[in-house]
């Protein structure tokens, strides 16, 4: 790569990446540097000036803190000079005067060769706890929790830690992530009031995650700077955006709906906006003064609460690639408390029926309803929530629709196809035809097409980690299982997957992201003294899944027939969207399904991929079903609740007829 | 305003001719300093009542009454020049205000008892370009002193400016605006002596390579105590420096820039605020500057005075709402400064001299000063500097001069020399955290080298003059303890290392100094110096270090001996009246806070040590240098 290059350190070549700090690179070589300001997780403090070394660039030395001194050049550096050991000498000097009780400074001290010191003066300080002002709380304070509570106050000697005004600051959101980078022990927690059992196990792995915020973050998915929306970017990259009714997974105009543009035209809240004051990832944002142009706040300045993926994502499946279309519709769905996935889908539905002239301005009420039409969408969820008009008709969802236009019997099969719903509920704003293991996803999951169970595009489609059948359907058992446990258990799973550990690739099983994992675990162990493994988990999480699964049967649903998703979620419903990708599907003809397409018509090649995909989808349910102890009709065997120990009566007289 | 209102590039000789045209037809301009120093000596008064009586007398067609900048020579103001003849009236008051009336302007006689009379020669002086204090100075940031009324854009404008910002648009390419800053040999005026042109290419090359439009800022943070260059700067011409940024500002491609200027500077404020204000209706800041197409406007950010925040990056995290405290530099400014955007930062000076540079070409100003810049800036230090003159010394002021100009000439021909008959013992050049020079090194070439040979700095250009009553480790103490205070506290060695020196110099000053102090407090001196964060903590060491250099043997006296050759360190002197001179005049009973002299009229007093404070009071009042300190 053209940012690595390589630096002498100490005679030894190092390999190293443009711009990184040369504190890494002296440690890679296996040399070590004295300091008391540096932490890993943490950006440098550069105000200890223990790390000193020296650097010789084009003939030219000089000393510079390696901590904070950023590789641009192939430099040779020395850590360990006389005249370094002599500053070191000083500087660790200076610190043991001012506060020779402090354990890590009598180590430093030591290691610069220094026992006595000729600091010592009125303001030394000899408690063994003293702060030394290395500025970790200041920096954790602001990175792992973007709070910016703490800070230093006087200058000079009078140097000290303060809260404003020396006044407990009501924005702390006694997160204690000051007193767990303290390397004195100088902030204390005094009282740990949810007294959990272990507070130090919830602490270290806590902690773990507010590092992986503060560095990782950024270099991943952006969570902090712009939220969910940045997967609007990458579901376009990956032909995965639900474009015209899920016809389509890309459109040349989605960059107006990217996170970059929302961020650079929309979001005006760049500080913390979370769903609990203590959460480092804070992953809400908001547009400030948006002036309505519809409805009936027409006119004012209101706050809009995101846009998030799935709402930027439904404006696409829309066609209405427009930010303040896409901020409106947010805020009104908001305000009427819509689901904005729900309206969209549903919109995007009658659009494409109103396009394919299976409905007109007729029942429509005049409104031209056509892909795109964002001031129609508009008029059409203020009909929907006021009851009037063609709202009602969309307003009852798709399956309703379905039913209404599909009752003389010439649409009913393009209806089905095309109506994205499972269960009665409108599909999430994932585009699944390439991705087996999302449409059961969304197919199996139990209260319908939402991807709280079992979001797995991502792994499958962009980190390709569950390449083969038999991965897929072991996620469909883990995944909606484990996160199942977290809604058990009240807990975020953003903080799950949205970062990931640096070293996660090259985990066993990375897409489980074990490193996270074992994260709630400790969680849950740390506050109820339960240990806890993958099976365990598992297994609390399956009781109430299997119940889940009854509930829905008694409710009406629950069997394979209800787990069968729509055509338009495994593939190509129309010639358009066939041709649109040709090459694709061609080629998944001949390499996958063993049939050369050549000379065939488009229609017949529908026809195998159809067969193809929907057999394997048949197969998929096999294969889940089994993985989870249910009947072939998808209904949980009495066996499989004796295991879990919850086979009451009134549960298995619910099931007995289907066994 | 409408854009028709707006002043194109070729409308500036126009109002240059009409306001010319308009002076022409007074018999005499009337120009009042007021610069604060005279300001403080109620110059505003002196102005206002002069033109009042002016009106009174029905001759305000014949005499305009004008309020400059400072004019400079601080020491005998306020000060009245009538120009164009150049009659220059020192300590004027309001009381002088009908004879000067009446007696030169009706009577065509200038008021001698008003004139300058020269203390070392006991010459008389009419016209300002008599005074020595003027003579050896060449005037290029400070070109319009008294000259022009700050406040008042055309005036500026008659004094050809403008006209290079009109140039540089008309011509309309920024690398070659970028070379002729190289090629001029400028370097920063603020202390560090940064070739100005080279800090202008990495910023034009990093915002392009990022794509970024960079700021440029004017550091007006001034803070060393006795320097008030850049102050004087803008409140003698608050255009120039716009001037300067906005044809820094188009080499750059940049369309913001700011200035940070402490709030304790407040008529400097108000002058820059009129000027932006003037300088937008006119169109020279806005959308559309001079017509050109080009867009830059400049705010003020006010700082709040603390000395660190002059330091660049500090001054950005300040601008920034964060606290001022710098970062390491290893990534500079012109790479990502504020906002973390491409940011060139120059100081006042350095700003105001840009437009004169455009204007006369890089070989004029190369051609002033020392060394050869043509083919690299660092090869000397071209142009001018402007130096606050303080301390003991004759002339305090303001002056501009070449560099290469020697101490000597400054000290002695500009300033004066040393007043009292006291003889001179050092110069404190660059600031607290510059270095003391002695008498030795007069003759040195002033430029930002060979001050830092000299141990040393140019610095922003304070200039402190002491007498042999000085003490010098007193002065390494004072300048320390300032350091003390206005250390961020940030990094080790400043914040620690600072306060141990100050706690070895007050030892020795008390007499407690110990065998082995000068060894540690080089030893501290290196470190501090070598390990520090910032310039403030590496240059802080300055004051201690050149005293050692110069004047070790008052830190020995003081060791050792318990003397202070200079009789500062109270803990070392006693006050004792001579018998001799002593006249009994009882004129030091009265004054002595403690009553520690005892004495009958005519005859010899006497201080009693064990009540005596050595507050020196005793010492100031005699007339007869009866009191001597041993």
């Amino acid at each position: 790569m053209a940012d690595r290059m390589e630096i002498t350190v100490n005679g030894k070549t190092v390999g190293v990446q443009k711009d990184s700090y040369l504190l890494a690179a002296v440690t890679d070589a296996g040399f070590e540097v004295p300091t008391l300001c540096h932490h890993k997780d943490l950006t440098p403090g550069g105000s200890c000036r223990l790390c000193l070394c020296e650097v010789e660039d084009g003939g030219r030395k000089k000393l510079v803190t390696a901590c904070n001194y950023p590789v641009r050049g192939p430099v040779t550096v020395r850590t360990d000079t006389a005249e370094i050991a002599q500053h070191r000498k000083i500087l660790a000097e200076m610190y043991l005067g001012r506060w020779p009780g402090v354990p890590v400074v009598q180590m430093i001290a030591r290691e610069c060769g220094v026992t006595t010191s000729r600091f010592a003066s009125e303001i030394t300080d000899d408690a063994p706890n003293a702060c030394i002002l290395c500025g970790h709380c200041v920096r954790a304070c602001d990175e792992f929790m973007i709070e910016r509570v703490l800070e230093f106050a006087g200058r000079g000697i009078k140097r000290h830690l303060t809260m404003p005004f020396g006044e407990v600051d009501h924005h702390c959101v006694t997160c204690s992530s000051c007193a767990y980078v303290c390397p004195t022990g100088a902030i204390e927690i005094v009282d740990d009031k949810n007294r959990p059992l272990d507070a130090k196990a919830i602490r270290d792995h806590g902690m773990k995650v507010n590092a992986e915020m503060a560095t990782l973050d950024s270099k991943q998915c952006r969570m902090r700077e712009v939220g969910t929306a940045n997967i609007v970017d990458v579901m376009d990259a990956y032909d995965l955006l639900p474009v015209h009714n899920y016809k389509f997974g890309k459109h040349p105009e989605a960059k107006k709906l990217y996170s970059t543009t929302l961020k650079a035209e929309y979001f005006t809240q760049g500080a913390a906006d979370a769903c609990w004051r203590g959460c480092s990832m804070a992953c809400a944002k908001a547009v400030d003064g948006f002036t309505l142009k519809t409805g009936p706040y027409k006119g004012q300045q209101v706050l809009v609460d995101g846009p998030e993926y799935e709402t930027a994502a439904g404006a696409a499946n829309m066609g209405c690639f427009d930010g303040d279309f896409c901020v409106e519709f947010n805020f009104y769905c908001d305000t009427y408390g819509i689901d904005t996935i729900s309206a969209a889908t549903a919109i995007a539905f009658a659009m494409e029926v109103f396009e394919a002239g299976v409905i007109t301005t007729k029942e429509t009420g005049g409104i031209e309803l056509r892909f795109g039409a964002a001031d129609e969408a508009l008029t059409l969820l203020h009909q929907m929530a006021d009851g009037e008009g063609f709202g009602v008709d969309v307003g009852q969802g798709i399956r309703w629709m379905k039913e209404k236009w599909g009752k003389d019997g010439e649409h009913a099969a393009f209806l089905q196809d095309i109506g994205m719903e499972v269960k009665g509920l409108e599909f999430s704003e994932y585009v699944t035809k390439e991705s087996l293991a999302q449409q059961g996803g969304y197919g199996f999951a139990i209260k319908g097409p939402q991807h709280d169970e079992a979001w797995l595009i991502f792994m499958d489609m962009v980190n390709k980690q569950i390449p083969t059948f038999e991965d897929k359907a072991e996620a469909l058992h883990y995944f909606p299982l484990f996160r199942t446990w977290f809604g058990l258990m009240g807990l975020c799973k953003i903080v799950w997957n949205d970062v990931v550990p640096a070293d996660n690739a090259v985990q066993e099983e990375a897409h489980k992201i074990p490193g996270h994992v074992r994260n709630y675990w400790k969680f849950f162990e740390g506050l109820t003294g339960i240990e806890l493994d993958e099976q365990k988990m598992l297994d609390q999480s399956a009781r109430v899944y299997n119940l889940q699964r009854i509930l829905c049967r008694m409710l009406g649903f629950g069997t394979r027939k209800d787990d069968m998703v729509p055509y338009r979620a495994a593939g190509p419903v129309t010639r358009e969207e066939y041709e649109s990708r040709a090459d694709r599907y061609d080629g998944q003809l001949a390499d996958v399904v063993g049939v050369d397409p050549a000379g065939k018509s488009t229609e017949e090649k529908m026809k195998i991929l159809r067969d193809f995909r929907e057999g394997q989808y048949e197969k998929l349910a096999d294969a889940v079903y089994r993985r989870r102890g249910w009947t072939e009709d998808g209904v949980p065997k009495v066996e499989t609740l004796a295991a879990l120990g919850i086979d009451l009566p009134e549960l298995v007289e619910v099931i007995k007829a289907d066994q | 305003m409408a854009s028709a209102c707006k002043v194109k590039a070729g409308d500036l000789g126009k109002i240059a001719d009409r306001v010319n045209a308009s002076f022409g037809r007074y018999k005499a301009m009337l120009m009042v300093c007021t610069g604060t120093a005279c300001v403080s000596a109620r110059s505003f008064s002196i102005r206002d009542r002069l033109a009042l009586k002016i009106a009174e007398k029905g001759i305000a067609d014949d005499y305009l009454v004008v309020g400059t900048g400072c004019n400079g020579f601080c020491a005998v103001g306020p000060i009245i020049v009538v120009q164009p003849e150049g009659v220059f009236y020192q300590r004027v008051t309001d009381k002088d205000l009908d004879e000067i009336l009446e007696q030169h302007l009706v009577g065509g006689k200038p008021v001698e008892r008003l004139l300058y009379e020269d203390p070392a020669t006991g010459k008389v002086h009419t016209r300002m370009d008599e005074i020595e204090f003027f003579g050896k100075q060449q005037l290029i940031a400070l070109r319009n002193k008294g000259i022009i009324d700050p406040e008042n854009i055309d005036h500026y404008i008659a004094r050809g400016g403008y006209a290079a910002l009109g140039k540089v648009l008309e011509a309309g390419d920024p690398e070659a605006v970028i070379r002729e800053v190289i090629d001029s040999g400028i370097r920063g005026r603020g202390g560090g002596g940064f070739p100005a042109g080279i800090k202008w290419q990495s910023g034009r090359r990093a915002a392009g390579e990022r794509g970024e439009v960079p700021y440029v800022v004017c550091n007006a943070d001034e803070g060393d105590p006795g320097a008030y260059m850049d102050r004087s700067i803008i409140e003698t011409d608050p255009h120039t420096v716009l001037e300067g940024m906005l044809i820094g500002a188009f080499a750059l491609g940049a369309r913001e820039g700011f200035i940070y200027i402490r709030k304790e500077y407040p008529l400097a404020l108000v002058r820059l605020e009129k000027a932006i204000e003037q300088a937008r209706s006119y169109g020279f800041l806005g959308p559309d500057v001079l017509g050109s197409g080009f867009a830059f406007d400049v705010s003020i950010h006010r700082g709040a005075g603390a000395f660190v925040c002059g330091e660049s990056t500090a001054l950005m995290a300040s601008m920034s709402g964060r606290v001022g405290e710098p970062r390491a530099k290893y990534v500079h400014n012109v790479e990502y400064g504020y906002r973390d955007r491409p940011t060139v930062l120059n100081n006042v000076e350095t700003w105001a001299t840009i437009p004169v540079i455009m204007d006369r070409g890089a070989s004029w100003f190369a051609s002033i000063g020392t060394g050869d810049v043509a083919g690299d800036p660092w090869a000397g230090s071209s142009g001018t500097k402007a130096f606050s003159l303080v301390g003991n010394i004759a002339n305090t002021g303001l002056v501009e001069v070449p560099m290469g100009i020697t101490l000597r000439e400054i000290i002695f021909d500009i300033g004066g020399g040393i007043p009292n008959g006291r003889s001179f013992k050092a110069v404190q050049t660059g600031g607290p955290s510059g270095g003391c020079i002695p008498a030795s090194k007069l003759d040195l070439e002033i430029d930002f080298d060979s001050l830092s040979e000299a141990g040393s700095m140019m610095g922003s250009g304070g200039l402190i003059v002491m007498d042999d009553q000085t003490c010098m480790v007193d002065v390494a103490r004072y300048f320390i303890d300032f350091l003390v205070d206005e250390s961020c506290g940030k990094c080790t060695p400043c914040r620690e290392g600072l306060f141990a020196l100050k706690r070895i110099l007050e030892r020795i000053c008390r007499g407690e100094g110990e065998e082995g102090d000068v060894q540690f407090l080089e030893e501290l001196c290196g470190t501090i110096g070598a390990t520090s964060l910032c310039q403030l903590g590496a240059t802080a060491v300055n004051p201690v270090m050149s005293t050692l250099r110069y004047f070790r043997e008052e830190y020995e006296e003081h060791i050792r001996d318990h003397r202070c050759r200079a009789g500062v360190c109270k803990e070392l002197i006693t006050y004792r009246i001579v018998a001799d001179p002593c006249t009994g005049c009882l004129a030091c009973l009265k004054p002595c806070p403690t009553q520690a002299i005892t004495g009958e009229k005519k005859k010899v007093h006497v201080i009693d040590e064990e009540k005596c404070i050595k507050c020196g009071i005793c010492r100031e009042v005699c007339t007869f240098d009866a009191v001597e300190v041993v």
